[in-house]
């Protein structure tokens, strides 16, 4: 089956909040959809996957359609081709590893099965734990199995939620980097509901931020936390995301080389490929030349790219030449005279610098 | 039990144990004691014994089939839905629990008695059901369920839907998801009610009395047979006691060992 | 939580109070007397004791075999009254029964249904196909249904056998199953069918058959209140009881 886009349009009612979103996600690309628990995020992933039937609703994947209230058209859940993996696994505990995988294959042959589930697996490395038990597992090895059975059957549409909110720091990074792969290795559309708006940023090419059952608004990253259209979205698109190469510093900090140019300074992290996050309000800015004498370590010159206003904050979308956000009191902006094109240092302590390994 | 438990608090909890351990374990002793076990096993050879134990094998067999095959979906229905009038469906299904069983046999006879429409039409095609084998089938099934199915309901409920969700998107429909994850998940408690069941049935006494009557080979169980014998043959009333007592010992020691190596997890 | 507690205590021993089968009276002064009797019995005791004036009695029925049984384990019952004297003798002979006297006297007869019975005399039972239900081996009705059928003689006494369905540990099993219509006729008690209220139809044995019943009391070697028993059975014999028996359908001695 040739895969092709996945296309929403559903209205149903939750509880108390209504939740009423339409989305498209192209095939190859991944949509997060980030927002605060209650907002309806993971609804939308059942609403796709088959498992909540909405009031009113038209959901197509590629050339099927799956849902069409209006033509009374609902394809029960087990014939969407969708590989759903869900926050707490929902592996089988009395199947090994493989046989989770292969409970997915039922429509290959019987010989077939167990060879195909035992080479995916070992395409997770994880060849050597094929007959475990999920009990027997750890966090990160469960969420490999569930991956991999999710990817078993080659679904037409990938539902990843919170992929890594159950695993301890440590094991994110490495799972994040393998989800990365996996995610662009699909090549079909994914939907993937994340809390954390770092998370949407490293793994998602559009990030749709939801509130109460809405779309409050859909862009990428950068744009959201450059300009937000509301304060809801601005509290939400909290951290900016760097990349760059760690090394040990003096004194024991850690040194940041940011790609495309910059110098940062961490109180910890370890060396290597890390991304780094500062939180906007956390950035202050300053006319070129104007040298601060305070207790920041950081120090970037950036470029202005954009200044939005939202009630009483400002946001200002920064190039550095990563993008950076910033944000600041109206007064401050009007004070500074920041206006796109023209140039500020913006700078931020060493202890909110916040480094991760990628 | 590592607690500040000291000094009479201590004495106490060990007095209790001691007396409801003697309690419970004295008469049961008691049947095994009461004569030398090559009476008991010759009293066992004879010929009404035998039928009596091969007639309980039979019908409470029979039962648990019937039991297992209509009440493990049933169970698996009212688990998993949501809707109005569950509760007093579930309190129905419960109801024979607390019924007595000179009670359950009325009502048996009330059902399908000889005199009921019910009745009639089962002998018209027949299948002849008091003062029959099928009869005492009907009487420890109607006993019986309610302990599975309590049971059932509860185990199917605790399975975390996810699950269910799980094997869904993977492409097993409702049927499949039953057979292949639900009841292996729930398999513990299905198996410790069918347990629950199985020891009901066997006991079973005054509904399959009322109800089918009392007949070598064909409805008198061991219940009955020991009921029978008490009076006129103590020592054969004994050796079938003893025999319930093993047979209840080894239910109760299978589920326990069927549950305790179980983990079921993520 | 120590009221809870008493309150719990309290509970506890009132249950294991006596609930008994049916009493009489309810006057402290009055002595209790525990009775056991032939289910057959039932009706007419229970209709005496109510206005026994001597003591509160607690009657407990069941088949005389069982209670007989519990009797010879030790059981504390004052006063045993069972459906043959062959039970009342043998614990006298074990040393568990004062003398025992014979109290009163029954017919056995063959019951059917009152409404469209299929049997409708003794030759008809020796026909394939009739579901019969007697009492177990051991229970005075089980065992006098059986002498009867020997007085046959050995063709016909094996064709009704052959007809049992079922061999009830108590008459009133029996007349059940003949009341819902499980069976085509059953062998129970004159003063059964009297009971049953019309349920049932009683077909008369020919004497020649010694279709009667004696039932024999006596007083348990370990009652609590000897004299209060002894006056009991006396009662039975020329009293208050004795005319409910009679009443009931059972005959003199």
């Amino acid at each position: 089956m040739s895969p092709g886009g996945l296309s929403m349009d559903v209205r149903t009612q939750l509880g108390e909040v209504e939740l009423d979103v339409a989305l498209d996600v192209a095939p190859g690309e991944c949509l997060a959809l980030a927002g605060p628990s209650g907002a309806g995020k993971t609804s939308v992933l059942r609403a796709v996957a088959g498992l909540l039937a909405p009031v009113r609703g038209r959901i197509t994947c590629g050339q099927e359609v799956w849902l069409d209230t209006a033509r009374g058209v609902t394809l029960p859940a087990e014939r969407r081709r969708c590989g759903y993996l869900f926050q707490e696994y929902a592996l089988f505990g009395h199947l090994s590893a493989w046989r989770n995988v292969a409970y997915a294959l039922h429509e290959s042959p019987r010989a077939a099965r167990e060879p195909r589930a035992r080479a995916l697996l070992e395409s997770f490395a994880l060849g050597d734990r094929a007959d475990a038990r999920p009990a027997t597992l750890s966090g990160g090895e469960r969420q490999r199995v569930a991956l991999a059975r999710a990817l078993a059957r080659r679904p037409a549409a990938l539902l990843l939620d919170e992929p890594l909110s159950a695993l301890d720091a440590r094991t994110r990074a490495a799972a994040s980097r393998e989800l990365g792969a996996v995610i662009r290795d699909a090549a079909v559309p994914v939907l993937l509901v994340t809390h954390d708006f770092a998370e949407a940023a490293l793994l998602a090419d559009r990030i749709a931020v939801m509130d109460q059952g809405s779309v409050v608004q859909q862009g990428t990253a950068s744009a959201l936390a450059a300009e937000p259209a509301s304060a809801f979205v601005a509290d939400f698109s909290g951290a900016v995301v760097l990349t760059g190469e760690a090394r040990r510093g003096e004194e024991g900090v850690i040194m940041v080389a940011l790609d495309g140019g910059g110098e940062l300074t961490a109180l910890d992290g370890a060396p290597g490929a890390v991304a780094v996050s500062v939180y906007p309000w956390e950035i202050a800015l300053a006319r070129p030349g104007e040298s601060m004498h305070d207790s920041a370590r950081n120090h970037l010159d950036v470029e202005v790219v954009s200044v939005t206003t939202v009630g009483p904050r400002v946001r200002v979308g920064l190039a550095a030449p990563q993008p950076l956000i910033a944000e600041l009191s109206a007064t401050s902006v009007r004070e500074l005279g920041l206006a796109p094109g023209g140039r500020a240092v913006a700078s931020f302590k060493a202890a909110a610098t916040r480094v991760l390994p990628r | 039990m590592r607690t500040a438990a000291g000094g009479w608090f201590a004495v106490l909890l060990t007095v209790a144990l001691a007396a409801a351990l003697t309690f419970l374990t004295l008469p049961i002793v008691a049947i095994f004691a009461q004569q030398p076990p090559g009476e008991l096993i010759s009293a066992l050879g004879e010929e009404g014994a035998l039928d009596a134990l091969w007639l309980s094998l039979r019908t409470t067999a029979a039962a648990l089939v019937l039991i297992l095959l209509v009440g493990t979906p049933a169970a698996y229905g009212i688990a998993l839905r949501r809707f109005r009038g569950r509760a007093l469906l579930i309190t129905l299904v419960e109801l024979p629990l607390v019924l007595p069983p000179a009670v359950a046999g009325i009502a048996l006879l009330a059902a399908v008695g000889p005199a009921t429409l019910l009745g009639r039409a089962a002998q018209d095609a027949g299948l002849q059901l008091t003062l029959a084998t099928a009869g005492v089938v009907v009487a420890l099934t109607f006993v019986a369920a309610p302990f599975y199915l309590r049971q059932a309901i509860a185990s199917f409920e605790a399975i975390d839907p996810t699950l269910l969700d799980a094997s869904r998107t993977l492409g097993a429909a409702p049927a499949r998801t039953f057979w292949r994850v639900a009841i292996p998940t729930a398999l513990p408690g299905l198996v410790a009610g069918t347990a629950l069941a199985l020891g009901r049935a066997l006991g079973e006494f005054g509904a399959t009395l009322m109800f089918a009557g009392s007949f070598q080979g064909v409805t008198q169980t061991v219940p009955l047979a020991i009921y029978d014998r008490f009076a006129t043959d103590f020592t054969a009333a004994l050796a079938l006691s003893a025999v319930l007592v093993a047979v209840s010992a080894a239910i109760l020691l299978s589920v326990k060992l069927v549950r305790g190596p179980d983990a079921v997890a993520r | 939580m120590t009221r809870a507690l008493a309150l719990a205590g309290l509970l506890a021993l009132v249950g294991c109070g006596d609930d008994g089968a049916i009493s009489g009276g309810g006057d402290a002064d009055k002595p209790e007397l525990v009775v056991s009797a032939a289910s057959s019995l039932k009706e007419a005791l229970t209709a005496c004791a109510k206005d026994y004036p001597d003591a509160t009695l607690r009657l407990q029925f069941a088949g005389s075999d069982e209670l007989a049984a519990q009797i010879r384990q030790g059981v504390p019952v004052d006063v045993f009254a069972g459906a043959n004297t062959k039970l009342p003798d043998v614990l006298a002979q074990e040393g568990k029964l004062k003398q025992p006297v014979v109290f009163a006297s029954n017919e056995l007869v063959l019951a059917v249904p009152a409404d469209g019975a299929k049997v409708g005399s003794l030759d008809a039972l020796e026909r394939p196909g009739v579901t019969l239900v007697v009492g177990a081996e051991g229970v005075p009705v089980g065992d006098y249904t059986r002498a009867v059928l020997e007085r046959l003689g050995p063709r016909k006494s094996k064709a009704v056998l052959a007809n049992v369905r079922s061999n009830e540990p108590d008459v009133k099993g029996i007349v059940g199953k003949l009341a819902q219509g499980a069976a085509d006729a059953g062998f129970v008690y004159a003063s059964d069918v009297k009971a049953a209220s019309g349920e049932l139809r009683a077909i008369e044995l020919p004497a020649v058959l010694e279709p009667t019943a004696t039932y024999g009391a006596g007083v348990v070697e370990a009652a609590k209140r000897p004299d209060a028993a002894e006056a009991f059975v006396d009662d039975l014999l020329a009293g208050g009881c004795h005319d409910a028996l009679l009443a009931a359908g059972f005959g003199d001695p």
